[in-house]
């Protein structure tokens, strides 16, 4: 496929790699993008994706390897030399500033200026109105970025990318904030820009847009490259396959991990036609105790806001939600506190623990109340629920006193729950449980909320991780856009692989069965 | 037809978009409000105490040339989500070394001195923050300390007398026919620094590195480079306060700017810039820094005593920054 080239080579990487504290996050990848072509880039979770695009982008230094740009090796590795080199990026996490205006934004770096060198925001506007108007979004120039909304900021995102005529062009999910429609202009100024000869490499997790836009496809697994061929060569079978892998993926920490069947008893939480603002729309879903429920669907398919609106995070604008029968409302998060809810959020720095307090007073701090006379804080009984929090969860520490910041990722998650179960919950909400945990302590943490579920509690999970879903849940139910299309028994993914004993192996078609109902929308 | 439909269709959003505009940035432009309404409330009940007198009026520009200009250079600082406490220190400091220096060599060597040393306490401040990490407060309130024992220790806490007529005429006491050189100065300073805050890359690279830095080291702005910058601009801005300092008292003496770091922060918090960086206006700062100088000269004039007035002022600063702060 090397014989003749017809459209030159863009950017080639050789032997790439990049470890981050013993971790290989990447293993010698070889990569090569032709100019004028899409090239889509995929890989499950910890596959290597985004540490790939940030060494293009210099945002990350290799530790071994090369790059040529346009046949030009890449000497220096900083954001600004991969600019220089004609490599622009448009980020998952936005790279836009909230105080500047759309137009300054657009521009950053590379003003327009005037012939006495002073900035000429007016041309600017100009330029910008026009970009816009190419790629047929109606966006205000002047207005500042911190007054759109996602989907514009997106959109801004990518003029601003393509305002400085890159040669390689790199775009991470960048549909995810976007509406159909815009999906749709997105795809034709992508057209627009390949016929004009620039490279584009296309990151996303929904494979019906990866087969309508890209020429070629690559596949990363555990930090190595596994694949590369035109679109024409896959279909989302193989796609799937080559995603998954076969045999090799013992290492993601969730095999072997021994389930016993949970017995599910009565209703706890119903879910009646419930819609948000703008997702999740019309919901019927009922959570039973001693029942793991886990929620699979891309990014963007309404996941968290199920879980907002579960959690009084994000209002109900129709429909109903009952708990143990009752109607209620809930405005708030406290009002689902107070309904016996508790949310086990993603971002455990920010927001699920106090990094520089002790164990005890992390855990207590939902509970203060119970423990204080007059805001007099009781120590001992607050004490005694901490340690007793401590060796039900198993929680590896010297002593409640040691700050939260000393321990590891899985302990200090386990911190977590056991902060929420102060609160004696009745449903447990947990946003990417496992998420930077290290291998060992993902097993430990999946087994923790199989228990709780058997003690009665009614278990609801997100978790992008296909195979922590699987090993989780006893009943998973699938998401897009916004709508909850298949809910299904955890049983039913194994359907036709009954027969085969290495539970590696079964987990592993239960992961494939898994990710193509997500992918086709729950159709199959 | 068609066109003159879609042109008024099209003047509604604008005008509204131009409401929305004034609507979400009055906040920032109350500045001037609050100017007019004080300086209205001055003239008519202060009048008699001879408020309104044209050498009273250029007493107040003289009072706060110091003030504005280091609040120009703070707006870069705030801006770029950073702070300096040490400039009243700085201007201390070099109102001592640039006495000094005169009496050893002369006007142009003072100048150069005091300079040199603006320039010297801004590299530490910025190698501190930038390099190792330490977050600006904490460097620049140690500064704070560390200039203040420098100019007490090499002034032998005593006033150096000035005694070039010409260096005291340039920084500080002069008039060109009515205009009082300082009232140059800050003019000087507000044009230049509110063009290269608007109008240039260096400004635009400051306000996307105080909006937000991650965001603008991606898109390939060197924030550690733009921190050191507004660093430095914020010390050399102090020192030429300090050789101003000098040249309006004829003399360099520690005692010189003590303090001045409160009143220039308030003075560009009142003038629209943000405490968190990714927003500023110089114009606003000079205009809060006028303010301030407005409301001391009021007070006094009413006759309040000195601790009255600290409290009538620590008000009206704490009413005015609640204002422009509210949130929409």
């Amino acid at each position: 496929m090397t014989v003749s080239p017809p459209q030159s080579v863009a950017v080639r990487m050789t032997a790439v790699s990049k470890t981050f504290g013993g971790n290989r996050a990447l293993n010698k990848v070889n990569l090569e993008i032709r100019a004028g072509e899409v090239h889509a880039l995929l890989g499950g979770n910890g596959a290597g994706k985004s540490t790939l695009l940030k060494i293009l982008n210099g945002v990350y230094v290799p530790d071994g390897g090369s790059i040529e740009v346009g046949g030009v090796p890449l000497t220096e590795h900083s954001p600004h030399a991969s600019r220089r080199a004609g490599i622009t990026m448009i980020f998952q996490e936005m790279s836009l500033i909230p105080t500047l205006s759309v137009a300054q934004n657009i521009f950053l770096t590379h003003e327009i200026r005037d012939g006495m060198g002073l900035i000429d925001d007016a041309a600017a506007e100009m330029q910008a109105r026009e970009l816009f108007m190419e790629l047929g979004v109606d966006i205000d120039p002047k207005s500042l970025v911190e007054d759109l909304s996602a989907g514009q900021q997106q959109l801004t995102e990518i003029v601003k990318a393509t305002s400085r005529k890159a040669k390689v062009l790199i775009l991470d999910e960048p549909s995810t904030a976007l509406s159909n429609n815009d999906v749709e202009r997105l795809f034709a100024f992508i057209k627009k820009l390949k016929s004009q000869g620039v490279a584009i490499v296309y990151v996303s997790h929904r494979m019906d847009e990866i087969f309508r836009i890209a020429d070629v496809i690559s596949i990363l697994r555990d930090g190595k490259h596994v694949v590369t061929g035109p679109v024409e060569d896959f279909t989302m079978h193989s796609v799937v396959e080559h995603i998954v892998g076969k045999g090799s993926s013992k290492g993601s920490g969730f095999h072997g991990i021994e389930r016993h069947p949970n017995q599910r008893s009565d209703a706890l939480v119903e879910l009646r036609n419930v819609s948000g603002a703008r997702k999740p729309r019309n919901i019927n879903l009922t959570l039973y105790r001693g029942e793991v429920v886990g929620v699979a669907g891309l990014l963007g398919s309404g996941r968290s806001a199920l879980v907002r609106v579960i959690c009084g995070i994000d209002p109900i604008v129709s429909g109903e939600m009952r708990i143990a029968g009752n109607v209620v409302k809930m405005r708030n998060p406290r009002d689902a506190i107070a309904n016996k809810i508790a949310l086990i959020p993603e971002d455990r720095r920010r927001q699920g623990f106090v990094a520089d307090h002790s164990l005890a007073d992390n855990i207590c701090l939902p509970v203060l109340d119970k423990f204080s006379r007059f805001s007099w804080i009781k120590a001992d009984s607050a004490r005694q629920l901490a340690d007793e929090l401590i060796k039900r969860l198993r929680v590896k520490t010297e002593s409640a006193n040691n700050a939260v910041s000393t321990l590891s990722g899985g302990n200090a998650q386990k911190v977590v729950i056991a902060k929420w179960l102060a609160t004696e919950p009745e449903l447990l909400v947990l946003d990417e449980p496992t998420a930077g945990i290290d291998i060992g302590s993902k097993a430990e943490i999946v087994t923790l909320i199989r228990d709780l579920a058997r003690q009665g509690k009614a278990v609801l999970i997100v978790a992008s991780e296909l195979a922590e879903l699987l090993v989780a849940s006893d009943r998973i139910i699938v998401m897009s856009d916004g709508v909850l299309v298949q809910d299904m028994p955890r049983t039913a993914l194994d359907a036709g692989a009954e027969h085969i004993e290495d539970p590696t192996d079964r987990l592993q078609i239960a992961e494939q069965a898994l990710q193509l109902a997500i992918q086709t929308r729950g159709t199959q | 037809m068609k066109t003159a439909i879609t042109n008024t269709a099209a003047a509604v959003p604008r005008m509204l978009s131009a409401f929305n505009h004034f609507a979400t940035n009055w906040r920032q432009n109350i500045i001037y409000f609050g100017f007019c309404a004080i300086f209205v409330i001055f003239s008519l009940t202060l009048s008699e105490q001879g408020f309104l007198d044209v050498n009273n009026l250029l007493n107040i520009v003289r009072q706060t040339a110091m003030i504005a200009i280091m609040a120009a250079a703070m707006t870069f600082v705030l801006s770029a989500g950073e702070i300096d406490l040490s400039v009243g220190a700085v201007a201390g400091l070099v109102s001592v070394t640039t006495a000094m220096s005169i009496a050893a060599g002369g006007p142009a060597l003072g100048v150069g001195v005091g300079i040199a040393t603006g320039l010297a306490v801004g590299l530490v401040n910025a190698v501190l923050t930038t390099r190792l990490g330490i977050p600006s407060f904490l460097t620049t309130l140690a500064m704070m300390g560390i200039a203040k024992g420098v100019a007490m220790w090499i002034s032998g806490t005593g006033a150096i007398p000035i005694l070039n007529d010409g260096y005291s005429f340039i920084f500080g006491g002069g008039n060109l026919g009515p205009v009082p050189v300082l009232m140059v100065w800050i003019v000087v300073a507000g044009f230049a620094g509110h063009m290269a805050l608007r109008k240039t890359t260096f400004g635009r690279r400051v306000l996307a590195t105080g909006g937000n830095a991650t965001a603008a080291h991606y898109t390939g702005v060197d924030t550690k480079s733009i921190r050191t910058k507004v660093l430095l601009l914020s010390s050399m801005a102090a020192a030429v306060a300090g050789m101003l300092y000098a040249g309006r008292l004829q003399s360099g003496r520690f005692q010189l700017g003590e303090g001045d770091e409160l009143s220039v922060i308030a003075a560009a918090v009142l003038g629209g810039t943000s405490l968190f960086g990714g927003k500023g206006t110089v114009i606003g700062s000079i205009m809060g820094a006028l303010m301030i100088g407005l409301i001391n000269n009021g007070l006094l004039l009413m006759g309040l005593e000195y601790s009255q007035q600290l409290i009538a002022r620590g008000a009206i600063i704490i009413i005015a920054v609640a204002i422009s702060q509210v949130r929409k």
